[in-house]
């Protein structure tokens, strides 16, 4: 087992790096485009919202995220899943101050990680805007999410403050930990 | 016909590309419609619009049953413009009737003109007294786009914007809205990632949902139409008139080219019996910032031609109102084109494949003696403009731009390059300058260049060749097929193909999606633009996946990780072409087995995938079968050398031709017979023998056409039951109606002088062809047009010059001489070399001698003595 993880992290460090496809969903107005912003150029940037996708790559410990942030508008959720083939981890990014919104992010979550085409990816949610009064914390969201429910699959609940950067570094550990054994 | 949304070469399209992150600000799409197919019946101002062909359609379309029949009745065209065609490069919303398929336009077609006799070119007569007519068309020139003509340049306009809360909405339509599916048009119009860049534009297309209803409309203004001919004809015939006789044969030979040019103008109507009219839609998107908005940002977007739209669109961020929106839609229909001549679908040929910026400037000159003589009050004079009495230029005409012109202040003007009419629309007191290209051919929309397209797929290849998985279908050169061939043969046998461009403005892969359409039409084969989805997004995928063959533009990159959506896909930032892991296998055809049981010795070239592929295909590659390494060695070094653009399609629509040809030859020798060359035999009785009996493409030899047919096979197999395949064979057989020269295939005449050995003889037979048969204007044109100024111009007739046999060299000369007075002609002649006018001087002075010889010897003994006589002296 400690030789099956060091042998690729010691292929990873001779060779550069490898990469990672990252899929990142959640409602409108969640921190999306702000987490990706703020990973690629390290800078708090207004956001409008998202016509259609952004498409980042982002190296972080020599491991390249190719981070895909789709929109979030009801209108184009429809659209989430011809982002789903190859994508080996799911961000799902939820604001955690938005009470009113929980029930249909954890249907819309739910509806994803059902998808054959999503089985063999991994899910970190990310607990978003901690900052703001009120925020649920880790804990209540994986209640909320009903993440207990989800079987044969790897995920994780991570609190971040996107504007701030706070929570990412960990978040994309973590990924960057689960991901050692993908393929690609 | 003539679809001018092409050109406005010189317009800015700021495509700023700012930082790749967010940022506040609006986008807004402006968009403008054109429908001139409703015109006529005011009340259905309201065209249902879908952004995909019906796929039952297509479907149909494609079934063997549905093979077009040959029947002289043109399938039922939607024609119920009462005017001709209008719509310039500024319209954004266009409809492809007018391309075609408006008959009372078309009618009116003067610069159709022909000789009066050479309607049906009887082949039997012979050596016809010279004519002084045919160096011009006989019949009055008329615009393309007349005066108070009533229908609009621009039908509607529309703004779209991009509402936080529900997504692409549209604001505003202009004067009257679109039916159909607004959401969808707004989706249209506010590409994917507006919102990182300033300004953004597309085009995109709109399939209009013809109900039954207007089906019947039209098929009753058919009907009427062709009623009211008939009643013509009739009168032609039976009454006669007040008038001369003279005038009456004329007025008869013109009520006949009437009812050609409505067949023609069917068959030339690129989409012929495909469906309703296609609607155009250039789209601009702007964004502009405002911290004071929710989330601190609003995207719109308008559709029309950029320039304007980048007026009208700052006008309309200012004050968001209908209104704005009115203002732009009377200065763009206010633009007056009224003095663009219009040119026979020969005219445009030879226009289009000719670099000469003088070519036909003659047609400009008398548009504006017309106008003046109008002006003046004098009324149009109805009497055509005959060569005999060609007016002189008269002061006040000037070419535009030249020193003469800008000091003289003139009214009128003649463009700087015939290629390209001048005009423009007055936006808020500016005058914004419009060019409108003045021959357009099918397939040709949009400002590209087929030049960027070739060298963006052509780069990347030369220096890594890309080895491509083989596809029978596609990679007829083998492995190393040359990636722009990839992507003609793709286009030729209708797959999926898709132009993915991340990050790159929608502009850029809408661009590269009209070349591509161009590429493989060459102006000659259609259904391509009825295909084309130049800018679409992933919401529109599942509709698009529908379509049996497309040529989509995307930018979202998502697109490259479903090979199941697609074919081919060309990624436009690295220059790169992938086959499709999933395309679907060639299947083997009939065709195909028959031509290798036919031809043993060849089938081994065949580039079938499946048996021992690779030691054939590459065999074949290295051997360049089909001649394409060749011809794309030439393409990339003219393309090093700064030709221009028009000499690249030129040279495309030459291989295009050569395909067509060849697939011709392919049928009629593996089926005995071909749909794709109509030569009817019926017309030549005894005028024809000998070489000038042949047709289709020329080989040097037998071994080269096996060889050629060998390379060809499996596209061409492809080819066949595809769209293009079909309309081809429809316009193959309407184009016949209108063609002068029925019996004879010049092309084919021509190549033989240009690439095979003749004896003296057999040339004999093909200069006397020539001589005999090509008098009228239209005659000459169709002679110009299979001798381009690109492929040696008249070097190959010219050499009839110095045939063995004087009467050769002499009805050369004299057949060079109508060329030379000829209104296109002249500029051939002009390119020979001094030496063949010389000779041409030289045989006239003898063949002067020789007829005051015999006038004063009145002989026709002498005459023909003196013939051997001249034969001995001379050689």
């Amino acid at each position: 087992m400690g030789n099956a993880f060091s042998l690729p992290t010691f292929l990873n460090k001779l060779f550069g790096s490898r990469e990672v496809r990252i899929l990142m969903l959640g409602l409108d107005a969640a921190g999306k485009t702000t987490i990706l912003y703020k990973l690629k150029v390290n800078q708090e940037v207004t956001t409008i919202p998202t016509v259609g996708f952004n498409v980042e790559t982002v190296t972080i410990k020599n491991v390249k995220f190719n981070v895909w942030d789709v929109g979030g508008q009801d209108k184009i959720r429809p659209l989430w899943r011809h982002y789903y083939s190859g994508t080996q981890g799911l961000i799902f990014v939820v604001d955690s101050s938005d009470h009113s919104r929980i029930e249909e992010a954890r249907t819309e979550l739910h509806r994803i990680i059902n998808d054959r085409e999503m089985r063999d990816s991994l899910l970190l949610v990310l607990a978003n805007k901690q900052d703001v009064p009120g925020a649920m914390n880790p804990q209540e969201i994986t209640e909320k999410l009903q993440l207990a429910k989800i079987k044969d699959k790897v995920w994780s609940v991570e609190p971040t403050i996107a504007t701030k950067g706070d929570g990412l570094g960990q978040a994309f550990q973590w990924l960057s930990d689960h991901t050692k054994d993908a393929k690609k | 016909m003539a679809l001018p949304t092409t050109a406005l070469p010189f317009l800015t399209r700021t495509t700023s590309n700012n930082t790749p992150g967010p940022a506040s600000g609006y986008a807004n799409g402006v968009g403008v419609a054109r429908n001139p197919a409703s015109n006529s019946n005011n009340n259905n101002n309201r065209a249902s619009l879908s952004s995909f062909p019906p796929s039952s359609r297509s479907a149909s379309q494609m079934s063997q049953t549905s093979r077009p029949s040959r029947s002289p009745q043109p399938q039922a065209q939607p024609q119920s413009q009462p005017q001709p065609q209008s719509q310039p490069a500024a319209a954004a919303i266009m409809s492809e009737t007018d391309r075609t398929s408006d008959p009372s336009s078309k009618s009116k077609t003067a610069s159709t003109g022909t000789a009066v006799s050479s309607q049906h070119s009887s082949l039997s007569a012979g050596p016809r007294p010279y004519d002084p007519a045919s160096s011009r068309p006989a019949r009055k020139l008329r615009s393309q786009y007349p005066r108070g003509a009533t229908e609009n340049h621009v039908e509607y306009i529309l703004v779209a914007s991009f509402d936080i809360d529900r997504g692409p909405v549209m604001e505003h339509q202009y004067p009257v809205p679109i039916t159909g599916d607004e959401h969808m048009l707004a989706e249209l119009m506010l590409p994917d990632q507006a919102h990182v860049r300033n300004q953004d534009w597309t085009i995109f297309f709109l399939h209009k949902d013809s109900s039954q209803e207007e089906d019947d409309e039209e098929r009753r203004a058919k009907d009427e139409r062709r009623q009211r001919r008939r009643r013509k004809q009739d009168r032609a015939k039976g009454i006669i008139h007040e008038s001369d006789d003279e005038d009456d044969d004329e007025d008869e030979a013109y009520l006949d080219e009437d009812d050609l040019d409505d067949d023609l103008s069917t068959d030339s109507e690129p989409e012929g019996g495909e469906g309703p009219p296609l609607i155009y839609v250039l789209n601009l998107v702007n964004t502009k910032q405002d911290k004071t908005v929710k989330r601190g940002a609003v995207v719109k977007a308008m559709a029309i031609s950029p320039p304007l739209l980048l007026l009208a669109l700052e006008e309309y961020f200012k004050s968001p109102v209908p209104e704005t929106l009115a203002m732009l839609f009377s200065a763009v229909n206010e633009m007056d084109l009224s003095l663009m001549p219009k040119l026979s679908l020969l005219e445009r040929h030879l226009l289009q494949a000719s670099d000469n910026r003088d070519l036909f400037v003659e047609k400009f000159e008398q548009m504006v003696q017309m106008r003046i003589a109008e002006d003046r009050g004098e009324g149009v004079p109805d009497q055509p403009f005959d060569a005999s009495r060609s007016p002189p230029r008269r002061p006040g005409i000037f070419r535009s731009g030249t020193k003469a012109h800008i000091e003289g202040h003139s009214t009128y003007s003649v463009p700087r390059d015939t290629h390209e009419f001048e005009s423009r629309v007055m936006y808020k007191g500016i005058p914004i300058p419009i060019k409108v290209p003045v021959a357009i051919m099918p397939e040709t929309v949009g400002d590209f260049s087929l030049i960027k397209l070739i060298q963006t797929f052509s780069e990347p290849h030369g220096k890594s060749p890309h080895t491509f998985p083989l596809h029978p279908h596609l990679t007829t050169n083998g492995p190393n097929t040359h990636p722009i061939i990839v992507l003609a043969n793709a286009l030729l046998t209708q797959k999926r193909i898709i132009f993915l461009g991340h990050n790159l403005p929608s502009g850029e892969v809408a661009e590269a999606v009209l070349a591509a359409c161009a590429l493989a039409s060459g102006g000659i084969l259609r259904g391509f633009t009825r295909h084309a989805f130049p800018y679409t997004d992933l919401t529109k995928v599942d509709d698009l996946i529908n379509v049996p063959g497309f040529i989509a533009g995307v930018t979202n990159p998502t697109f490259e990780h479903h090979p199941e959506w697609w074919d081919l896909l060309c990624d436009l930032p690295s220059g790169k072409m992938k086959i499709s892991s999933k395309i679907e296998p060639a299947p083997i055809t009939e065709g195909l087995v028959y031509f290798q049981q036919q031809n043993p010795v060849y089938a081994p070239l065949v580039n079938t995938s499946s048996s021992s592929s690779s030691s054939s295909s590459s065999s074949g590659a290295a051997q360049d079968l089909t001649g394409d390494a060749a011809f794309m060695g030439d393409i990339l070094r003219s393309i090093a050398t700064r030709v221009g653009e028009r000499v690249i399609r030129a040279k495309w629509r030459d291989w295009v031709v050569k395909f067509t040809r060849i697939a011709a030859a392919f049928e009629e020798t593996v089926y005995g017979a071909s749909a794709l060359y109509i030569g009817s035999d019926e017309h030549l009785e005894t005028a024809t023998e000998g070489v000038t009996k042949g047709h289709g493409y020329v080989w040097p030899d037998d071994v080269a056409k096996g060889r050629e047919l060998a390379g060809n096979v499996t596209r061409i197999e492809g080819w066949r039951n595809t769209r293009s395949y079909y309309s081809f064979i429809q316009d193959v057989a309407q184009l016949y109606t209108v063609r002068p020269l029925k019996g004879l295939d010049l092309h084919h005449m021509h190549d033989r002088l240009r690439t095979q050995r003749l004896s003296p003889a057999h040339s004999k037979q093909i200069y006397f062809a020539f001589s005999n048969h090509v008098h009228s204007y239209d005659e000459i044109c169709l002679l110009l047009s299979v001798a381009p100024e690109s492929h040696a111009g008249l070097f190959y007739i010219a050499l009839g010059l110095f045939h063995k046999e004087r009467d050769v060299r002499v009805r050369t000369a004299a057949l060079l001489e109508r060329i030379a007075e000829h209104e296109a002609g002249q500029h051939w002649w002009k390119a020979l070399s001094r030496f063949e006018k010389l000779a041409f001087v030289r045989i006239k002075r003898e063949a002067e001698l020789r007829s005051r010889l015999d006038r004063e010897g009145g002989g026709a003994a002498v005459g023909g003595v003196g013939g051997s006589d001249g034969d001995k002296r001379i050689s």
